[in-house]
């Protein structure tokens, strides 16, 4: 369980002071599927960013699970986030020194988990990337790299998985692909999935929409019909 | 142009800085080696006439003959002053008792003036009374009938815990020490002082019954001349009329031609060594530039749609360059300016610094200042023009059409076609970048004989750097091909620093150049000074003597034996009978000494020819012996037997002298010894081992041979270190007139001297280290931006500070293990080359000095590295990964 309270983020830009989110409270129950929707330079990302710990908010609360997360020194928040989160950028950002199988094996390793590399090959097996698993990122096409980048988000069971526009450098067919992905992970584990999107079709398959502008949450809605248990709609 | 130039480097101040540094410190090194040179330089001129002593000096190893006393007479006549100066090695005894912890005997450097000392020049003494006053005390000050003072030089008094206005005996004579001597205007610089300076006057030395038939003595007439006089022609006649006497007659012009000579060489080698720092820099304006073009890309290839064409960008760029080549010039002729005041001081104790006292080098600028600044400048200038023009090209291989791609990968190397043929990886893939690089090394190579003053050094110099970085870089790509193909590492994080080292297209292989080179200079010196260190000490057989007795009368052998059989507990000293003398003729033809002719001239003349011209000129110590001496082999004909009676004398000649000189068996040479002339027929060649450390000589006669001529002893004996002392007291209270040169004084004082040389090397080398480290910091800095990126990352999947910081610590060691590796490998081949071809020494392994080199050189990389991207680790994810 996500719950966010009171949380503000300003932040000075080319010497004047900018706000990008505005004292939002918000509570994500465990195994929701979340999309969160707004115009560029809402407050969206950073909002994702901040539930990750990537960053910390200006003031405010942020509980996962129960751990007030905005207080944890930065290395108690490395080891929190290798445990709880897992996390997917826009970009993939992979490492690109590091094969496939490698750039899996980060989080495994990190957390010290000793079957790391059997365990990295059936995860990439599972995104069907089983036979480049020593290629460099380079080497790979986008929607190959995202996938890569969905078996790192994956690779430690995280009870949360956050992606940021996952399927906004890809084309739809790609896209729709990492979502299939994203659903059977989220299906198999129960994991807690926050998104942002712009793309209304995927938002339609979440629990829950959360739009943002300016900062604020402008709207919050339960979509009907769409269980946990479903199959992918895709 | 201008404009654009401007507004490009003030977007990019983080690579400038670097550039700026880079240009400094090498400029720096350069212009402070050539201002030390110059002002040194230009105080040896000026001073050339107090350092010789006057305008014209007559020097010989024997007092002279009365015909040359007269020649010396006339000279009185002729508007001309002189004064005459003994210089010899003696021992001093303590009269006045001492602190018991100090010496109570010590060999010094005794030099007997008259009054007219010194002609040009000042002494300088304490208490400052004239020397003909301290030399002659008042009587009332001596309790004995004849009263003779002494100036000595500090050390003297430290050494035998003496004060002014105590008593040492020198020879027969009690010395009243009525002053310290402080400088002295002519004392030879002499890398190789026996002992402290005592200056008495002739009236004390004569007293003193130190100089017997023999004794080795320098004897310099020095003369002062009026204006109106010709220095060559009066030199030209003096040389003709005291012919016989065997003189050297020398002008202050030529004078100090060795002090000229080693004064050239000392900062044409620290020049070169400079300008390596400078080139080292130069490697970080190329990387800099580099950085900054990848960084350009997108704005050179809309600057191109927008109409600019290559030549106008590269004009600007270059533009650029030259004004921050210009800037770091400017910084680093400051920088030198602090440095020349720091070379003195750590070239204390050496000779150098005596000297540089003596003739009162300044360190202030002047107008001799303005060469090696201008040099400097102008050399830092070129150096960043030259390296700065090859990344700068590059832009013309910029498509306008970059811009349409989506993200231009900082990490790529360049375009995917020009990387598959080695052509293309080393940037040579058409004419034009050919003669780009062929114009580099050759700009390179006259930026070196400019600095170095010869085309062939210049030549050689250049030539052995670029075999360095090809070789540097040749290694690195090896073992980063090796690395390669290893499994990766267990461990995360060093397998993350593994990635960063192998990166392709990464900043490795210039970090490698650059650290290795700098590396390599420093551990070579090292090297080279350990196995000179080794030469003189370590080679010294077991059996090698304590002491060198020299001076002995033929009188006093049997008595000076008893005494050390009395000492030592029955050792027999080995003695040896020496005689001075110079070659007169060598198969009838007499020998003609050149010494007129210029350092300049003689340096284009062959090694051959020059070896030839020491051979013929210098004194021949001789002896005659009945056995062959130990570590002397014959090579050409026999040894004479023992009682063999012969018509003539008989000669045996070492080899290198004898090849040097053409003679062969059955060849004669006259010899000349005081005046008078024996012939002798050669009847075998030896060949020496020089490094036994007991009495050898070039030339040995037959027994007999020498009848009549003045004959001296010098002794050998090893004896135990406690013995040391005691007998050396024994001797000196025994033998007055006999020197005691201990060995292991000599060698140590030797080893100080070599000491403070390679420490002023050293210093500059530092530079080079600087320099490398500043590549390195320059070749991290553009790799900044990734780094950043790749941390965050690390740090959103869960990475700890700690973690990225581990990993980055092993990438920067692993990078200085490799640099270090090859360039101790480098530096033990350098000095191989050196040791074997320069200095004619045995080479060996020193894992000891390769060891500290390497794990210096780690330390270094890993405290740039940690110094240059620590920031980085702070940085928290989110906003970076934002802006991607």
């Amino acid at each position: 369980m996500i719950a966010i309270q009171h949380v503000s983020m300003r932040l000075t830009a080319g010497g004047r002071p900018v706000t990008i989110l505005d004292d939002v409270t918000l509570e994500i129950p465990s195994k929701q599927t979340v999309a969160v929707m707004g115009p560029s330079g809402s407050g969206k990302s950073t909002l994702l960013g901040l539930m990750a710990g990537l960053d910390r908010p200006t003031s405010g609360s942020i509980k996962l699970d129960g751990t007030e997360i905005t207080s944890l020194s930065e290395s108690r928040m490395a080891k929190f986030r290798r445990a709880k989160i897992g996390y997917i950028f826009q970009s993939f950002h992979l490492i690109p020194t590091l094969t496939a199988l490698e750039n899996v094996l980060v989080p495994l390793e990190l957390a010290g988990n000793d079957s790391a590399r059997a365990h990295a090959v059936e995860l990439l097996q599972t995104v069907g990337l089983g036979n480049r698993i020593d290629h460099y990122p380079v080497q790979l096409s986008g929607g190959e790299q995202q996938r890569v980048a969905v078996a790192r988000a994956f690779a430690c069971r995280p009870p949360i998985l956050l992606a940021d526009e996952p399927t906004g450098n890809l084309d739809s067919q790609t896209g729709r692909h990492i979502m299939d992905l994203v659903f059977a992970l989220h299906r198999d584990y129960g994991t807690t999935l926050v998104l942002v999107t712009h793309d209304q079709t995927i938002a339609t398959l979440m629990h829950r929409v959360i739009a943002v502008r300016d900062g604020r949450i402008e709207s919050d809605e339960i979509l009907p019909g769409v269980s946990t248990q479903s199959e992918s709609p895709l | 142009m201008f404009r654009m130039a401007w507004r490009e480097t003030r977007g990019a101040w983080r690579h400038f800085l670097y550039f700026f540094v880079c240009i400094a410190v090498g400029v720096g090194a350069l212009v402070g080696v050539s201002l030390f040179a110059a002002h040194v330089d230009r105080a040896v001129s000026t001073q050339a006439k107090g350092l010789l002593g006057g305008d014209l000096e007559i020097r010989s190893s024997h007092p002279l003959s009365a015909e040359g006393r007269a020649v010396l007479g006339s000279l009185d006549q002729r508007a001309i002053t002189r004064t005459h100066v003994s210089e010899l090695v003696a021992m001093a005894a303590r009269s006045t008792k001492g602190s018991t912890a100090a010496q109570a005997t010590q060999i010094v450097e005794l030099k007997a003036v008259d009054s007219g000392y010194p002609l040009y020049g000042a002494l300088k003494l304490e208490p400052s009374a004239s020397l003909e006053h301290l030399l002659h005390p008042d009587l009332s000050r001596c309790q004995s009938g004849s009263c003779h003072g002494a100036v000595v030089q500090e050390a003297l008094l430290l050494r035998m815990g003496l004060a002014v206005g105590d008593r040492l005996k020198i020879g027969t004579v009690e010395f009243l020490i009525t002053g310290v001597v402080r400088l002295e205007p002519d004392r030879m610089a002499n890398a190789f002082s026996l002992g402290p300076r005592v200056i008495i006057s002739v009236a004390g030395l004569k007293a003193s019954a130190l100089l017997q038939p023999g004794s080795r003595v320098r004897e310099r007439e020095l003369l002062k001349l009026a204006p109106s006089l010709s220095l060559e022609s009066l030199r030209a006649e003096l040389r003709g009329r005291l012919a016989a006497d065997h003189v050297r007659v020398s002008g202050y012009r030529d004078g100090q031609p060795q002090l000229k000579q080693f004064l050239e060489q000392l900062s044409r080698y620290l020049g070169l060594i400079g300008l390596t720092a400078l080139f080292i820099g130069g490697l970080g304006v190329a990387m800099s530039i580099h950085a900054f073009m990848r960084e350009k890309l997108k704005t050179i290839a809309i600057l191109k749609t927008l109409g600019a064409d290559s030549p106008l960008l590269i004009g600007a760029y270059v533009l650029q360059a030259i004004g921050l080549g210009l800037i770091g010039s400017v910084a680093g002729m400051l920088l030198g300016i602090v440095l020349q005041r720091v070379l003195p001081p750590l070239l204390a104790g050496a000779f150098v610094s005596d000297l540089l006292e003596q003739i009162g080098a300044s360190t202030d600028l002047s107008a001799v200042s303005i060469g090696p600044l201008f040099k400097g400048g102008v050399l830092g200038l070129l150096t960043t023009l030259l390296f700065a023009l090859w990344p700068l090209f590059r832009v013309r291989e910029i498509a306008p059409a970059a811009i349409f791609r989506r993200e231009i990968d900082p990490n790529s190397s360049g375009d995917p076609h020009t990387g598959s043929t080695w052509r293309g990886k080393l940037g040579l893939q058409d004419r034009f970048s050919v003669s780009t690089a062929g114009a580099l090394v050759g700009g390179l190579a006259a930026l070196a004989a400019w600095q170095a003053g010869s085309w062939r050094i210049g030549g050689w110099y250049i030539g052995g750097v670029a075999l360095a970085i090809l070789s540097l870089l040749g290694c690195a790509r090896l073992l980063v091909w090796g690395l390669r193909r290893m499994p990766r590492p267990a461990s995360l994080s060093l397998r993350y620093a593994m990635g960063n080292v192998l990166r392709p297209g990464g900043h490795t292989g210039g970090i490698l150049v650059a650290i290795g080179i700098s590396v390599m200079v420093i551990v070579t010196v090292s090297l080279v000074e350990q196995a000179l260190l080794r030469q003189i000490g370590e080679t010294r057989p077991i059996d090698a003597p304590t002491f060198f007795f020299i001076d002995l009368q033929p009188d006093q052998t049997a008595a000076f034996a008893k005494l050390i059989g009395a000492q030592t507990a029955g050792r027999t000293p080995e003695m040896t009978p020496l005689v001075r003398s110079r070659l007169h003729a060598v198969n009838g033809q007499e020998v003609k000494i050149e010494e007129e002719r210029d350092q300049d001239e003689r340096r284009d003349e062959s090694k051959e020819e020059r070896r030839k011209q020491w051979y013929l000129s210098r004194e021949y110590v001789l002896t005659f012996l009945d056995q062959l001496p130990k570590g002397n082999e014959i090579v050409h004909g026999a040894w004479w037997r023992p009682g063999q009676r012969f018509a003539m004398p008989q000669v045996s000649v070492e080899e290198e002298a004898a090849r040097s000189l053409g003679l062969e068996v059955g060849s004669r040479i006259d010899l000349d010894i005081q005046g008078a002339s024996i012939r002798a027929e050669v009847s075998n060649i030896r060949k020496v081992d020089w490094g036994n450390f007991s009495t050898n000589f070039y030339m040995i006669l037959s027994p007999g041979s020498l009848e009549g001529a003045p004959i001296t002893y010098v002794a050998t004996i090893r004896v135990d270190p406690d013995q040391e002392i005691p007998l050396q007291e024994a001797v000196v209270a025994a033998f007055p007139n006999v020197s005691a040169i201990h060995v292991g004084d000599v060698l140590r004082n030797f080893a100080n001297v070599l000491d403070r040389l390679a420490l002023a090397i050293r210093a500059v080398a530092l530079f080079c280290v600087v320099s490398g480290g500043l590549v390195m910091a320059a070749a991290l800095a553009s790799t900044r931006y990734r780094r950043l990126y790749e941390s965050v990352i690390l740090k959103a999947v869960g990475a700890t500070r700690g973690l990225i910081a581990r990993s980055f610590a092993a990438e920067y060691a692993l990078l200085g293990l490799i640099g270090g590796i090859l360039a101790v490998g480098l530096s033990s081949a350098l000095s191989w080359l050196l040791l074997t071809r320069v200095f004619d020494l045995t080479w060996r392994l020193h894992p000891m000095v390769l060891l500290i080199g390497l794990g210096c050189t780690v330390l270094l990389t890993l405290s740039v590295g940690l110094l240059s991207t620590f920031r980085i680790l702070g940085q928290r994810p989110l906003a970076i990964l934002r802006h991607e």
